[in-house]
Formats: structure tokens, sequence, C-alpha cells
């Protein structure tokens, strides 16, 4: 008998009254204009500024008042006013994160947003991601038994 | 970004996410959880424990062994947590968008 569990994984959809192209610079390169780092950040009151870097690997970091970068993640798949995928751990003593997609679509007037934050593990479903995730989780646990040896 | 940091920290460990995985088949006492799994039974011992604290497992006894089982609540609560974390976001992203998108529809009607 299995657990009825919720998993983590988080769906979100919103319409934005602007371009996709807008909608897409807004969220990535211009989260400083909008980020709410006084809550939603690693230094909350010591943070300034939040930066998201452009393309694959691009940084994703807060900076704080005495000038110190804190990491969020990095950018994995860029594709301009389309899509976005980046991975999100923003504790470095974290080994494994998790990953954020946020897709951008031309609706109407406006654009419709939709955000999808993954990666903890399906709690409540089998399948593919599942198993990638444990095989992943397995090579990172055999990756540090062979480098204690 | 502190609150429910404990379970966080728990899930990000790919060996606590492989007992998670293992417990969402059922409870199960710990000697059966660290067959099949490539670290000694007292490191499952530990990985069990930080997962209890972080309220994502739960226990108690049968005769002389535990039975640990997934603890709905504490998922759940990690879960809240996460999905009003990203409402409060999105709120913000979407003012934005919306406010740099304005200016150029006033210049229209100028």
């Amino acid at each position: 008998m299995s657990v009825p569990t919720a998993a983590p994984t988080v769906r979100k959809t919103i319409n934005v009254a602007c371009s996709v192209e807008q909608a897409f610079e807004t969220f990535t390169t211009g989260i400083a204009r909008w980020w709410p780092l006084a809550t939603h950040s690693v230094g909350e009151e010591r943070a300034r500024t939040a930066v998201f870097e452009a393309g694959v690997g691009g940084r994703i970091y807060e900076i704080w008042d005495d000038g110190s970068e804190h990491e969020w993640g990095s950018v994995t798949v860029w594709e301009p006013s389309a899509r976005v995928v980046f991975s999100w751990s923003p504790n470095p003593d974290r080994e494994a994160s998790t990953e954020v997609e946020v897709r951008f679509a031309s609706e109407g007037d406006g654009a419709r947003v939709e955000l999808e934050h993954r990666g903890w593990e399906r709690l409540d479903e089998e399948g593919p991601s599942v198993r990638k995730s444990y095989e992943t989780g397995w090579d990172t646990v055999l990756g540090h038994f062979r480098s204690a040896m | 970004m502190v609150t429910y940091d404990s379970a966080i920290d728990a899930l990000g460990d790919p060996t606590r996410r492989a007992i998670v995985e293992r417990l969402r088949r059922g409870p199960s006492a710990v000697g059966e959880l660290a067959r099949g799994l490539p670290v000694s039974r007292p490191a499952v011992s530990q990985h069990l424990r930080v997962l209890k604290e972080a309220g994502l497992v739960a226990d108690e006894p049968a005769g002389a062994r535990r039975i640990y089982r997934l603890d709905p609540t504490g998922i759940a609560a990690l879960r809240d947590y996460f999905e009003s974390f990203w409402t409060d976001v999105l709120d913000d992203f979407k003012a934005a968008a919306e406010a740099a998108a304005a200016p150029t529809t006033e210049e229209e009607r100028a």
C-alpha cells in the first residue's frame, strides 16, 4: 500500500498584459526590477539586487550590501520569448538542486506564463522521470563512494 | 528562504530521496531500507534522523525494530511553502511586466 502524498512539484499559470518578448525579458534579465528580495532571498534585508544572466550557463544570483554574491542557480535552457529552464539551489551546501521551467506564449492581447518548479521527486507518480532522478542520485552517491576510497 | 529549510535540505540529498522513494511504496524498517542502498546501515539511520527532524518521515516501534513511514503532513507543508513562494514571485513579476508595457500604450494615445 503506497501513501498518497502531495508532490512538492509546483505548477502556476498567469496571464500578463504585455508581449511575450516583454514578459520574457522582465522575468529573466530584467529580474532586478521586480524580484521581492526582502522576503524571497537568502540574505533578505542584506540582499541589494538580483542578477539573471542571459544564455545557457547564465548565472542567477543575489548580491548583498557587502558586495558578496549568492547563487540561486544557472540557466540550462534559453529560448528567448518561449522558454527558460534553470536549476534552483539557493543554498550552497546542498549538492543537488531542483529545476524551474518557465514557458511564455502569446495569448489574446497578452501573454500566458507557466511556471513549473520540479525535481524534488515524484512522490505521487511513477515513471521515467522518477527513474531518471533515481539514476542521477545513484551516480552522485556512487561518485562520492568512489572518491572516498 | 529560511522557512522549511530543513525539509528542503533533507530532500536535497539523493540518498534521502531514494529512501523517501522506497518509503512511498510502504513502511519499512531500517535494515530493509539499507539493503539495496550503497551506504551503510548507520548512514541510513542518520539519513532517517534528518528526514524525521524535517517532518518528512515518522516512525514507531514494532517489537525490537523501528518502522519508518512517510509523513504526508511534512511533504504537504513543504509544497504549501513553495506554492506561496512562487505565487508571491509571479504577482510581482506580473506587475513589473505590465508596468513596462504601459508607457507605450500611453504614447500611442498621446
